[in-house]
């Protein structure tokens, strides 16, 4: 055989197993909505991200998985600069949301977190009427019409998934709603004021498996429109939800790349034990 | 399974046992302080509401052939020898001073009910027991059952007559007094007093005239005119729906009318307003103040030492004697603040001071001082149990921190601000001692809310129940003789409170609902 | 990430660990029985052992149980473990090298049928030589390839997946020089025909040992290296693309 012959092979052969080893990281540049550059966070002299880069896709579900404590609801609340309200935070390293930086200080922290939604590990409705949960946001918003914040709320709870168990009874507390539901009811508030990224913070922790699956079929149908970043606890809901797992560490990232990779054949050891319920290390 | 050294759960173990004398004293706290407040309202009930009753008159006639009569009250065993003695309140203060009478059971040789018995309330002199002799009109002289029917009706129209005459002079003639010492007399005023005054008198003309002849237990005859007399009533011939209709009458007068005779007679109407309206006026000053210290304290301010040593202060004020407050309430509000306002405002009728003196402003703001504390430690805590879920999620949708603040935050918390009012109006309804210094009054007959600019009068003296009580009870001529009134205002300021206490609670039940709030206090 | 032969005794839950680790020693056990039963089938018509011809067509039952036993654990683990990973590539790489024992239990006992017929016609022993050569060959790739598995060693694996073509190519030989027998003489059409199934069947248990090997790659490696040419493949491109 000749040097001449085998090169071309070989590379084919390399080509088709990397095929096999699963999808990589396929986003462009254009594609990216959140970028995380060299992120550094410390929450009174305790460091609770250490240097994270990651690129979250647009209409993906990104996942971040890991240990409790490792830092990731930490990640999720510094995407819509949550974290501002807790005093004595230091900060390195930059985020982006479309290509601008969250942090510049033009930049309008309530507009900010209502272009970057966010839903709590418990639900979490104000002590008012179904409707105007859902209006809340949009009455902050003001100058709207009542028959505007009316389509819209229809809207919201439409998309939600939710219209069709409540429309006769908008005006019940929202403290009268299951569990699954009231958490739907936060979704849609959270819709209702039309946020590009949709964080979730271990959306379904509370909630019976049923409601649970309930709140992952609305996460995949929202996919087309929004970006949406899942911190979860539950492995098996990060893998049948997610597109990306971002997997963290003691405030690291250790290995981040498309679910269906991540979850047959992690690259790094670390990850792999994580995942299939081996002690860390 | 049975794990060894654990009892399995719903077994006769040591846990009940334990647990059992800790239950029984809970238990027996809680039955201790229901009995206590059960007492006590008994008792204020009892001795409160009896004395509206027109209960019998009797018509002793002694050893010694004495006739007494009186209402028969309680019984002791005599001092020296063997035997009971009773105390009877046989009124007639004008007969020689006492009303009351200890007669041994032995001395009394008959004792009877003679339907024929009056009980006259009268303006001067308390109650008198006697019988009625006649009635002189004008020229004409009535005795015998005719005197009674007529004395019946004439009252009721001395009655309207007296009333007419009070609302001339309080609702006409007094304002136009004032307004005239406000800017020197008007020819046209003058003119209006002086037809005013005219009025008055012709209504006194025509209240005066009658007279009735009483005889008392001794036989011995009196004339007294009848426009002294307020009521009459014959308890002996009365049946028992009859008696029912005078308690409530005179329950009803108790509660609409001003005090008479030195505060030992009469009504208290006054003072329930006084007390009411100052709860309410304290009410308005101290929530907004509290509730904003709350709201910086939790909400705004920094949580360093300094904030925790304003919050440790604050809860401190809640322990200061309220007298104390009553110092700092005259010495600055009264004297401070009020001397500088009359300086400024009202140099015309100095020295007679305005706001340089007691009044409903400055005990209102003297007790709103005294529950600020209360309202403050009861609405942070209601802050502070908000969850910060509830926080976050309106930052989540775009709010700031004010948005959030007054649309998620301060309308969950109000049922807790509702707390810390019913906690205040609690204290301040039943605090005495500092408004003895800065505004109450024994008698201020006018109420501080009337139809005159600028309706509320902030600089006036008013009437408190609680001094009411203290008064009574300690200031009047005759203590025995008052005590009926006070635990009548007792009960009446215990009901005051409770009422107003009620209010506040079916206020926060109604928010709670409305904000589905899930506290449950 | 390459995982060793004892990654699967490091699960917080031990029951878990007990589990994973009964499916190994179970599929080892079968591997042993199913390596026996060929040897078995080879040695009964090297020795024209009628008698232990049929035993080796009994004992195919027994390797069908085995079967259906390591299927059943896999779904329970695969049911109430939900397992991810490596976890998830070994009970994959069980299930299926399970199913290839099997096969390789078929294929024995084919050899052992054929046995007996070519035992009971008393037709000499043309074509023996053959059989004893492929036979030692096949048995040595199953030896390795279950070692591979029991060790995690892909190198062992490696050398079977390559060992495969040489069997491959002596069967090709094989079969040239029986057809050649076969046209001289008519008469040994018959029982060398009987041969030629019996070398057929070793090529298979070849190529499913084969298959073995390749489980292993892609349980260790998480790298399917099925129907890709050998020739193109070496350790070094394995770990090149494991850490790509």
């Amino acid at each position: 055989m000749s040097i001449d012959g085998e090169l071309p092979k070989r590379q084919l052969a390399q080509a088709r197993l990397g095929n096999r080893r699963g999808a990589v990281m396929e986003f462009s540049a254009a594609d990216t909505c959140l970028d995380i550059q060299g992120l550094t966070l410390a929450y009174g002299g305790k460091t609770a991200l250490k240097d994270l880069t990651l690129r979250i896709p647009r209409h993906r579900v990104t996942a971040f998985i890991g240990p409790s404590g490792c830092g990731k609801s930490t990640l999720l609340r510094a995407l819509n600069r949550l974290h501002d309200l807790n005093e004595d935070v230091s900060r390195h390293g930059q985020i982006h949301l479309d290509g601008h930086d969250i942090h510049d200080p033009r930049v309008a922290v309530a507009e900010l977190r209502r272009r970057v939604g966010m839903v709590f590990q418990a639900p979490n409705p104000f002590p008012m009427s179904i409707y105007d949960n859902v209006a809340f946001g949009l009455r902050l918003q003001g100058g709207l019409s009542k028959r505007r914040i009316d389509d819209v709320v229809e809207w919201a709870l439409k998309s939600a998934a939710l219209w069709d168990e409540v429309k006769g009874r908008l005006r019940a507390s929202a403290w009268s709603l299951s569990g699954g539901q009231q958490q739907r009811l936060v979704i849609a508030r959270t819709l209702a004021v039309e946020p590009e990224v949709l964080l979730l913070d271990e959306p379904a922790s509370a909630l019976d498996p049923i409601s649970t699956l309930k709140i992952e079929e609305l996460i995949r149908t929202l996919k087309p429109h929004l970006t949406l970043v899942l911190v979860t606890h539950n492995m098996q809901q990060a893998a049948r939800v997610s597109d990306y797992t971002a997997f963290l560490h003691n405030g690291e990232l250790v290995e981040y790349g498309p679910t269906d990779t991540l979850f047959t054949h992690p690259r790094l050891r670390r990850t792999e034990n994580y995942i299939t319920g081996r002690m860390v290390g | 399974m049975k794990i060894p050294g654990h009892t399995a759960v719903g077994m006769p173990g040591k846990r009940r046992t334990r647990e059992g004398p800790l239950a029984w004293l809970a238990a027996a706290s809680v039955a201790l302080s229901l009995i206590m407040l059960g007492a006590l309202l008994v008792l204020l009930s009892v001795k409160g509401l009896s004395n509206f009753w027109p209960a019998t008159v009797h018509q002793l006639t002694l050893k010694g052939g004495e006739t007494v009569i009186g209402v028969p009250l309680e019984t002791r065993e005599l001092p020296s020898r063997q035997g009971l003695e009773r105390r009877y309140l046989t009124a007639n203060r004008d007969d020689g001073g006492g009303i009351w009478r200890w007669l041994a059971n032995d001395q009394i040789t008959e004792d009877t009910t003679p339907e024929d018995l009056v009980v006259l309330e009268r303006r001067h002199w308390g109650t008198f027991f006697g019988r009625l002799v006649a009635l002189q009109s004008g020229d004409q002289r009535l005795t015998g059952p005719d005197a009674w029917t007529v004395l019946e009706s004439r009252l009721k129209e001395i009655n309207a007559l007296r009333d007419e005459r009070r609302r001339l002079t309080h609702d006409e003639i007094l304002p136009l007094i004032r307004s005239m010492e406000d800017q020197d007399g008007h020819r046209s005023e003058d003119r209006r007093l002086a037809d005013l005054q005219r009025r008055a008198s012709e209504l006194q003309q025509r209240m005066q005239g009658d007279l009735v002849v009483l005889e008392n237990g001794q036989g011995r005859r009196q004339e007294q005119a009848l426009a002294e007399i307020l009521e009459a009533w014959r308890p002996n011939a009365m049946a028992w729906h009859e008696k029912l209709g005078h308690w409530v009458r005179e329950l009803w007068q108790f509660l609409s009318q001003g005090p008479r005779d030195a505060n030992t007679a009469g009504g208290v109407w006054p003072a329930i307003f006084g007390t009411i309206l100052m709860v309410l006026l304290m009410s308005i000053l101290v929530t907004p103040f509290g509730v904003l210290a709350a709201v910086y304290l939790n909400e705004v301010a920094h949580q360093g030492r300094l904030t925790r040593l304003v919050r440790i202060g604050v809860r401190n004020l809640a322990g200061v004697p309220s007298i104390v407050y009553g110092v700092f309430g005259l010495g600055v509000f009264v004297y401070g603040i009020g001397g500088s306002i009359d300086r400024w405002f009202f140099e015309s009728t100095l020295p007679s001071p305005t706001f340089g003196t007691g009044g409903l402003l400055w005990a209102s703001l003297t007790l709103a001082l005294l529950t600020l504390p209360v309202v403050i430690v009861a609405t942070e805590e209601g802050l502070s149990r908000i969850p910060l879920h509830q926080r976050e999620g309106a930052l989540a949708l775009g709010a700031t921190r004010f948005e959030t603040l007054t649309r998620v935050v301060l309308p969950m918390a109000t049922p807790a601000m509702l707390t810390g009012l019913i906690l205040a109006v609690a204290r301040a309804a039943g605090e005495v001692a500092p408004l003895m210094l800065v505004g109450v009054a024994k008698l201020a007959p006018q109420v501080p809310l009337d139809g005159e600019f600028p309706f509320l009068h902030l600089e006036r003296k008013f009437m408190h129940l609680g001094y009411h009580i203290y008064d009574a009870a300690f200031h009047s001529s005759d203590v025995q003789a008052a005590m009926p009134l006070v635990y009548a205002t007792a009960l009446l300021l215990v009901t005051v409170i409770l009422v107003l206490n009620l209010t506040a609670i079916f206020m926060r039940h109604y928010l709670r609902k409305r904000h589905g709030a899930p506290v449950r206090r | 990430m390459d995982i060793t032969s004892d990654t699967h005794s490091q699960h917080i839950s031990r029951q878990f660990n007990h589990e994973l680790e009964e499916l190994k020693t179970h599929l080892m056990a079968m591997g042993g029985l199913v390596e026996k039963q060929v040897q078995d089938a080879v040695s009964s018509l090297l020795d024209a052992d009628s008698a232990l011809a049929s035993r080796v067509v009994d004992n195919d039952r027994a390797v069908n149980d085995m079967q259906v036993k390591i299927d059943d654990e896999c779904t329970r683990v695969l049911a109430r473990r939900q397992p991810a990973a490596s976890d998830l590539r070994l009970v994959l790489a069980v299930i299926r090298a399970a199913s290839d024992l099997e096969r390789i239990g078929d294929e024995a006992s084919k050899i052992a049928r054929n046995a007996i017929e070519l035992v009971d016609g008393n037709n000499g022993t043309r074509g023996f030589v053959e059989v004893r050569n492929i036979s030692e060959h096949v048995r040595h790739m199953m030896r390795d390839a279950l070692t591979s598995f029991a060790r995690f060693d892909t190198e062992l694996a490696m050398q079977v997946v390559q060992e495969d073509e040489r069997v491959d190519s002596e069967y090709q030989s094989a079969m040239r020089s029986l057809m050649t027998f076969m046209m001289e003489d008519a008469r040994s059409i018959s029982p060398v025909l009987g041969i030629m199934w019996i070398l057929r069947a070793l090529e298979r248990v070849g190529d499913h040992a084969n298959n073995l090997a390749e489980y292993v790659i892609y349980l260790v490696k998480g790298l399917d290296i099925r129907h890709i040419d050998p020739d193109d493949l070496n350790q070094e491109l394995l770990d090149d693309s494991s850490t790509s």
